[in-house]
């Protein structure tokens, strides 16, 4: 019985002591803890802080973006209805092209008529369609010309210049290109 | 505890065995008890402390950021493809534009074929006439232009002819 009682009370000591010893460490360390519990709750904060400022920033730079996509967009649609424009004018203007050429050459069979429109129509498709500036300008300057041929042999049927039935020059520059 | 009580039963000595298991068991119970209690104990504990960092302004400033980026590339998002469908409606309304015209003008043409046929009809056979018709209705139909080409070509043929 005194063997139990003399082990449990050798049980008691070591904790005790353990606790004392645990006291005395964190009194001896609690400037440090302190020391450290601070610097981690301002570090903390110092980087929500950070992350605050990161998000008003980007909330701006979101604004700032919607406003500069409105535009482009506003810009991009009326440059896209400029640009149906033009092409209906270009439309309409190989049409008075068609009409031209008929009132000079008053016998050329609609036939003749028709390809030299749809001539003038391919060339027009492929200047819209043409993804470089160059090849653009390419095409742009056969369609000049193509027109220019046109109503130049209409002009000089019309001033009866030329005595053909058909207007030749802008058939060869059909064959050619 | 059970293995005394084993024992002093082995060692027939009445009562104390009975008394030493109820002990045992009590014991043990008590320690599943405290064991269980614990361990419910850190499990709260750490339910708590999730909820709390997930609710801890560092987490939802996080957050706010995160949600903030998303809505940044939804934006980009949403600028290219009302750019990709600007250009897609660009793009239908001038091929009606053409579509239109090309129509118009195929029309002239087979309207022209069709008075260059009646001005043949007495030279040409009824079947002949009529195929020729149907020829250029069908090719007016399906917008055809190489064949009405060909069929106006065929036909001036046929005049030369006679």
């Amino acid at each position: 019985m005194t063997i139990l009682k003399n082990w449990v009370l050798a049980v008691v000591n070591l904790f005790h002591s353990v606790k004392s010893e645990n006291l005395q460490w964190q009194q001896d360390n609690q400037g440090s803890q302190t020391q450290l519990k601070h610097a981690q709750v301002m570090a903390e904060k110092t980087l929500e802080a950070a992350l605050k400022k990161k998000s008003v920033q980007l909330e701006h730079d979101i604004a700032l973006l919607k406003t500069r996509h409105d535009a482009e967009l506003s810009m991009f649609k009326t440059k896209c209805k400029q640009d149906v424009k033009d092409y209906k004018q270009y439309l309409d203007s190989l049409d008075q092209l068609k009409r031209s050429i008929q009132t000079s050459y008053t016998h050329l069979p609609e036939a003749v008529a028709f390809t030299i429109h749809h001539h003038a129509k391919h060339l027009l498709n492929q200047m819209w369609e043409a993804e470089d500036f160059a090849a653009k300008m390419h095409y742009e300057m056969q369609l000049i010309k193509f027109m220019t041929t046109v109503h130049e042999d209409a002009r000089l049927h019309l001033e009866g210049a030329v005595n053909e039935n058909l207007p030749e020059r802008t058939l060869g520059l059909i064959q050619h290109q | 505890m059970l293995l005394l009580a084993e024992l002093l039963s082995w060692l027939a000595v009445p009562a104390l065995p009975d008394a030493l298991s109820q002990l045992g068991l009590a014991m043990l119970l008590s320690a599943f008890v405290v064991l269980l209690c614990v361990g419910l104990a850190g499990a709260l504990k750490m339910i708590g402390c999730t909820v709390a960092d997930y609710f801890s302004s560092s987490q939802r400033t996080r957050r706010r950021l995160l949600f903030a980026q998303a809505r940044q590339d939804q934006v980009k998002r949403l600028f290219y493809f009302r750019t990709v469908q600007l250009k897609y409606f660009n793009a239908l309304k001038r091929t009606r534009l053409l579509k239109a015209n090309n129509r118009k003008h195929i029309h002239l043409l087979s309207n022209a074929i069709n008075q260059q046929l009646m001005s043949l009809k007495p030279s040409l056979a009824a079947e002949t006439f009529k195929e020729l018709q149907q020829q250029n209705a069908r090719c007016r139909r399906q917008q055809n232009v190489e064949a009405l080409l060909q069929l106006q070509k065929q036909i001036t043929t046929m005049a030369d002819k006679s």
